[in-house]
């Protein structure tokens, strides 16, 4: 947007500045405790400044970095980093959300060094997948994410934590090593028994030759391990188990980015470099989409726990993304990669105020509440945005993704002359207002709940200037974008048009 | 130029206040909690919608073509579609803004008494009904569907909102909180089905027009290009919408659960803002939806009877809100059939090319547009009216009201210059309005092939006449004549001027406001069809001529006949007791009055669908969820776990077991070897 | 001269017997013990097999496993000896704290 001067290093620097910032703060340990969050405070905030530099300038290209890192007869893999419209989008998500969650997460009075350092931790491997421009380092930097998600809910998670942190790490760490070899196929065939260049560049100029067969079948493996990371229905149950038991900031980040991985790569990876392979994919893709949106609209009805009922929601959401996808056309893929954006920036409002209602009232269980918005109103008013946001609301960022989306997809039903599939699209919107209005009825309105202990009762508060601030700043995002969506559409197009231009 | 150019002010002054007051109205307006900046924003927007009008009216582009509009792009999807931003100022959107600005205004100002004793909580009430106004007067100017859509959506939020304004910590107790709570939720969810029906409209509109702006989709070069079914498709499917909003048949069931809101909320909802936003979306769409007769027939049918439908159940209801709430719908219901009659005439009048059928059509959309502008005024002041009757006696129940008169004087004669004006008592606003749409539906009755539809709706409207002025008149007597009964004898008397100046001011338009369909209205409101395009005003005004063709029409006495038989009926039953209700009702024992108090089972019919179609089948998908796809990855992770504790019972710890496992092996190795090698020859 | 075979066959009886003795036996010593025999035969092979070839190197192996074999009864003896102080048996189907 802005011919801004030229930071040397800048993808670097965002990956080294948390890096440095993780082991700080990992060792502030004894007295130095209390000081932890605001380190991690202090070096988010450099990130995202420098994320949002990154983001205003004009020319990404500029900032490619590459230096050889294993170079033998048979193998290369580089240090490569590169940022586009697709990325840029994520970084900024990242940054923007490792400040918030820090600000948030005001009372970590149990190890709050090692749980800062773990977050730290994360934003150096979510950095590292969204900019990384290397297959090797991205697979690296992918499994650098799995590790201090895991210790994040098996050290600070709630009742169930061991068993959400195991199936966690095995689900995606099956369906990451599934990708892997997915990986090794692409790289293998576009080397074409030359030297295996594990770099991006080398990869997509090598794809020019792959056989129809083989690119369904690599994009057959890549696709696994993307839709469990997404997750996509039938491969999403890791999902509610490691939410409801993470620690309010880790489902934050789990929710807004961690997903985003998933989708990420499918455009990134299936898309760019298997075209063909998308094109043989695509009824099953759009299949599964649309279960995925229907599915995880009803599984919400279903749930008591709120924070399990944004996890579901979740879900559908995702599912609107790959719809958008599976599309394969200009429209679908722009808006599926601003729903990405815009679920990122809506769902941690959610999960927030879910992840709150545990400390404000000992409980998360729906039946459990009730009236409550009499007593905590500002709470009361953060968590109907969010609920709204993630409805769809017009004029807020929900809504564009959904109906640019829905919009590509009505496009692609008339070209395959079945219109009636939209119903289904129409159908999740209805589900949504439903599950969401409903929860917050029975939850936030009607009778104030007698069903809590009178202890619990006494000490409700109602949000404290941290909390609110953390969800201030993200409700104002999701305003300002909703009301501008050019803002990031203008990022996302030249990247989608040419995109399509492959297709 | 000099306001059309500021038209964007017009919803951008009350967003202002919404934010303003939202945010900051207890720290400036202690008392009111910002409620004069409401008042005061509202009224520069009306102010300001007066003048554009004025300017509009006088300009050269009304002459031209009938419209002034503006556009700016704001985003464009790939593949050239483009999403604007705009406005867009004609006699319909003129008219719009006026009466939603200025009732909106007087209501805020009735706000100040009715909400006095809301403390804090005022705050939120005049801020969320800023943000109402302001979806409202956004829906009216702006300049392509998709930001009417958002505007029509945030008023869905507003409405949630507000009728859940006592959702929690209501001052009747809890029962009170979980009504509000629910009634609330209902309102949103069934306009949302709505809502999302006119979404699917929209995208067909899009794909096929390439752009939403009213200017494209209107015009007559870019609808004969479109496949004429995508049309009729996007046309239903947007009448889906207003259907939602409007509360007609089948959606109309959260309209009158809505009255567990605050009485002002309510004369919100069903006079200014909306409710009138699916006529006015039906208006809008005109030049669309005339292009096939059957979109009309069906509108006039969906009016015709719903008006008859919701006009029933208010027979019997105890609730005065309730009655009044009925009495919305089938007043809604006549504007679409108004709407639906006169488009039915264009619509074969411009297949056939018969002009005169086009300009009665005309009479029609000018019927169905006054009828919503005289229901805003005499409805407004109903509420406002009902709303100072309880803010006096404490309660909703006419049962325990009666003989208010003599307390009230400005309130009751206020409402029953509202009751004449609904029941189409001559000379008053409603009889104008009403009498112009029986005579256009009785005429679409005499065109096509579905003629004798328009003869049934027609019957109907006839009945549903009969009927609106018998309810209301049931109201007006069961609460201030009659006995006096307990909450009235200990009510508080008669209303602040605050509630009390607004009330009057809505009488004078409530009695008056017809008469302007002899100075021009008509000519203002017209649509001509010039060239296949068309064009709202410029055609000659009917003027006094109207009144002729009333007066020399026998149905028309007929229907004033009708009118006061049901006023005399009325009286003779709740005034003077000379005829006991009883009679007809078999004690409140027959099916039928059953039936209507229990809404044709409506509601039973809605808890159980979504009882059914929503929770039902997400338990089923729970299930699935939890003991099929999650069991299946638990199962197998057992099963690998479990595979590895079966083998380990190999271990047994046995020295003994070992050494002969070790052995075994040996020897099953070596005769393994020793076959190999015989095998390959060796040895 | 005695043919190697008969030598063989005395060294493949005693370590079937010492091999069955580790099978079957549950007292500890005992089983150390048949190992004893197991590798006793083993040396009967190396010494028989040197004497065969005339090379001394089998003999130099003799020592050595000799020398092995009692490091190892040490070690299995004060093994022996502690688990007999904790378990109070010397049974090795009661000592199988190390299994699954």
């Amino acid at each position: 947007m802005f011919d801004l001067p030229e930071i040397p290093y800048l993808l670097t620097l965002l990956i080294a500045i948390p890096l440095i910032g993780a082991i700080t703060t990992l060792f502030m340990g004894g007295e130095k405790q209390k000081h932890a969050r605001m380190t991690s405070i202090a070096f988010s905030a450099v990130t995202l400044v420098l994320a949002v530099y990154l983001m205003l300038s004009n020319d990404y290209g500029a900032y490619a970095e590459s230096h050889t890192w294993i170079d033998t007869a048979g193998l290369k893999m580089s240090y490569m980093l590169a940022v586009d419209g697709l990325s840029i989008l994520m970084v900024f998500l990242t940054a923007l959300l490792l400040l918030v969650v820090s600000v948030f997460t005001f009372e970590q009075h149990d190890k709050p060094n090692y749980f800062f350092a773990l977050l730290l931790a994360m934003e150096v491997g979510l950095m590292g997948v969204y900019l990384a421009a290397d297959y090797f380092l991205f697979y690296i930097m992918w499994e650098v994410v799995l590790i201090p998600m895991y210790f994040m809910i098996s050290w600070f998670g709630g009742p169930r934590r061991h068993y959400a942190a195991i199936k966690f790490f095995i689900y995606t760490h099956v369906a990451s090593l599934v990708m892997l070899i997915g990986i090794f196929a692409i790289v293998f065939q576009a080397a074409a028994g030359g030297v295996a260049d594990f770099s991006f560049a080398a990869v997509l100029a090598g794809s020019a030759a792959f056989s129809g067969v083989f690119q369904s079948l690599a994009f057959g493996l890549l696709f696994f391990g993307f839709a469990v990371k997404m997750p996509i229905v039938p491969f999403h149950t890791w999902l509610p188990d490691a939410h409801t038991e993470a620690p309010t900031a880790g489902s934050v980040l789990l929710a807004a980015v961690m997903l985003k991985m998933g989708s990420y790569g499918i455009i990134r990876v299936c898309l760019e470099v298997l075209p063909d392979g998308a094109v043989s994919w695509q009824a099953i893709m759009v299949v599964v989409a649309l279960v995925a949106i229907v599915y995880g609209a009803y599984a919400c009805i279903a749930q008591n726990d709120l924070k399990k009922m944004v996890a579901f929601s979740s879900v559908s959401h995702m599912g609107m993304v790959l719809l958008g996808i599976a599309c394969l056309s200009e429209i679908g893929v722009m808006f599926a990669i601003f729903q990405m954006f815009a679920h990122g920036l809506i769902t941690a409002v959610l999960f927030m105020t879910c992840g709150l209602a545990h400390d404000l009232y000992d409980t998360r269980e729906i039946p459990l509440l009730g009236g409550l918005a009499a007593k905590t109103p500002i709470y009361a008013t953060f968590m109907m945005f969010g609920f709204l946001a993630s409805l769809g609301l017009p004029g807020l960022v929900g809504f564009w993704g959904e109906f640019g989306v829905i919009f590509g997809f009505y496009e692609y039903a008339l070209s395959i002359n079945m219109i009636w599939l939209i119903v289904f699209c129409l159908l999740s919107l209805l589900l949504t207002a439903g599950y969401y209005l409903w929860a917050i009825q029975r939850s936030m309105f009607g009778r104030l709940t007698t069903k809590l202990s009178d202890k619990v009762m006494s000490r409700i508060r109602d949000i404290n200037k941290a909390e609110g601030i953390a969800m201030g700043i993200m409700c104002l995002m999701i305003a300002v974008f909703g009301l501008w969506p050019d803002l990031a559409l203008s990022i996302i197009s030249p990247y989608s048009s040419a995109l399509i231009g492959v297709i | 130029m000099m306001f059309i150019e500021y038209t964007w002010l017009v919803p951008l002054i009350p967003a202002i206040c919404f934010l303003i007051v939202g945010f900051f109205g207890n720290m400036f307006d202690k008392r009111h909690g910002g409620g004069f900046l409401a008042i005061a924003g509202v009224a520069v927007s009306c102010v300001l919608s007066v003048l554009i009008s004025a300017e509009f009216f006088m300009s050269s582009a009304y002459v031209d073509v009938g419209y002034v509009a503006k556009s700016f792009t704001w985003f464009a999807f790939p593949g050239g579609f483009d999403i604007n931003i705009g406005y867009y100022v004609d006699t319909l959107s003129c008219l719009m803004m006026m009466f939603a600005s200025f009732i909106s205004m007087l209501i805020l100002i009735y706000s100040l008494g009715y909400m006095s004793e809301e403390g804090k909580r005022k705050q939120r009430y005049f801020a969320e009904v800023a943000l109402f106004v302001t979806g409202m007067l956004g829906l009216a100017v702006s300049n392509n569907f998709l930001m009417m859509f958002i505007f029509w959506e945030v008023m869905g939020l507003c409405s949630y909102l507000l009728i859940g304004f006592w959702s929690f910590s209501h001052p009747e107790g809890d029962d009170a909180s979980d009504n509000a709570a629910s009634a609330a939720k209902k309102a949103f969810l069934v306009t949302r089905l709505g809502d999302v029906s006119l979404m699917a409209g929209l995208f067909i509109l899009l794909f096929a027009f390439k752009s939403l702006d009213y200017t494209v989709v209107f015009d007559a070069a870019s609808i004969a290009a479109v496949d004429h079914n995508l049309i009729v498709l996007a046309s239903l499917l947007i009448f889906g919408g207003a259907i939602g909003k409007s509360a007609q048949f089948p959606l109309l069931d959260w309209l009158p659960d809505a009255m567990a809101g605050p009485t002002t909320v309510s004369a919100l909802i069903h006079a200014a803002t909306m409710v009138k936003a699916g006529v006015y979306l039906v208006a809008r769409c005109f030049p669309i939806f005339t292009e096939a007769s059957g979109v009309m027939l069906f509108v006039a049918v969906i009016g015709g009877f719903t008006a008859f439908f919701a006009a029933t159940m208010a027979m019997n209801n105890m609730n005065i809100k309730k009655v009044l709430a009925y009495s919305t719908l089938s007043q809604l219901g006549y504007m679409f059939l108004a709407l639906g009659a006169g488009g039915y005439m264009i619509a074969i009048g411009m297949e056939s090319g018969n002009t005169a059928l086009i300009a009665a059509g005309s009479v029609g959309y000018v019927a169905g547009c006054l009828h919503m502008v005289n229901h805003a005024f005499f409805k407004a002041l109903l509420f406002l009216g009902s709303g100072s009757v309880i803010h006096s006696t404490g309660t909703e129940d006419m049962r325990e009201m009666g003989g208010l008169e003599s307390k009230m004087k400005v309130t009751s004669i206020t409402m029953l210059i509202g009751s004449l004006s609904i029941a189409g008592f001559p000379f008053f606003a409603g009889f104008w309005s009403k009498d112009l749409i029986l005579e256009q539906v009785l005429h679409a009755g005499d065109y096509g092939a579905a003629g004798w539809v328009f003869i049934v709706l027609w019957l109907l409207a006839v009945v549903t006449a009969f009927m609106t002025a018998f309810y209301m008149f049931r109201m007006w007597y069961m609460t201030f004549r009659g006995p006096m009964h307990k909450k009235s004898e200990h009510s508080h008397g008669e209303s602040p001027r605050s509630m009390t100046i607004p009330l009057m001011v809505l009488s004078v338009f409530a009695f008056g406001f017809g008469f302007v369909l002899f100075f021009g209205f008509d000519s203002l409101l017209s649509i001509q069809i010039i060239g296949g395009q068309f064009r709202m005003g410029g055609m000659e005004s009917g003027g006094a001529h109207y009144l002729v063709e009333f007066f020399t029409n026998v149905w028309t006495y007929v229907t004033i006949a009708l009118v006061l038989l049901a006023i005399y009926l009325a009286k003779n039953m709740y005034e003077l007791g000379k005829i006991d209700p009883a009679r007809f009702n078999g004690d409140g024992e027959s099916w039928l009055y059953k039936a209507l108090t229990e809404r044709w089972w409506f509601p039973q019919l809605y808890d159980q669908l979504s009882w059914k179609l929503g929770y039902g089948v997400a338990r089923g998908v729970e299930f699935i969820d939890s003991n099929i796809i999650d069991g299946s990855v638990n199962g197998l992770s057992n099963a690998v776990a479990g595979s590895g504790e079966l083998v380990s019972k190999a271990q047994t710890g046995d020295v003994n077991n070992y050494a002969s496992a070790v052995i075994g092996g040996l020897i099953v190795l070596f005769v393994a070897v020793v076959a190999l090698f015989v095998f390959m020859g060796g040895l | 001269m005695i043919p190697v075979e008969y030598f063989l066959a005395l060294a493949a009886i005693l370590f079937a017997i010492g091999a069955y003795g580790v099978m079957t036996k549950v007292n500890t010593i005992l089983v150390l013990m048949s190992i004893e025999l197991m590798l006793n035969a083993a040396n009967i092979n190396f010494v028989v097999f040197s004497g065969f070839l005339g090379d001394a190197m089998g003999q130099v192996f003799v020592l050595m496993v000799i020398s092995v074999a009692a490091a190892e009864v040490a070690v299995g003896i004060a093994i022996l000896l502690n688990a007999y102080k904790i378990k109070k048996t010397t049974e090795v189907t009661a000592l199988t704290s190390m299994r699954w």
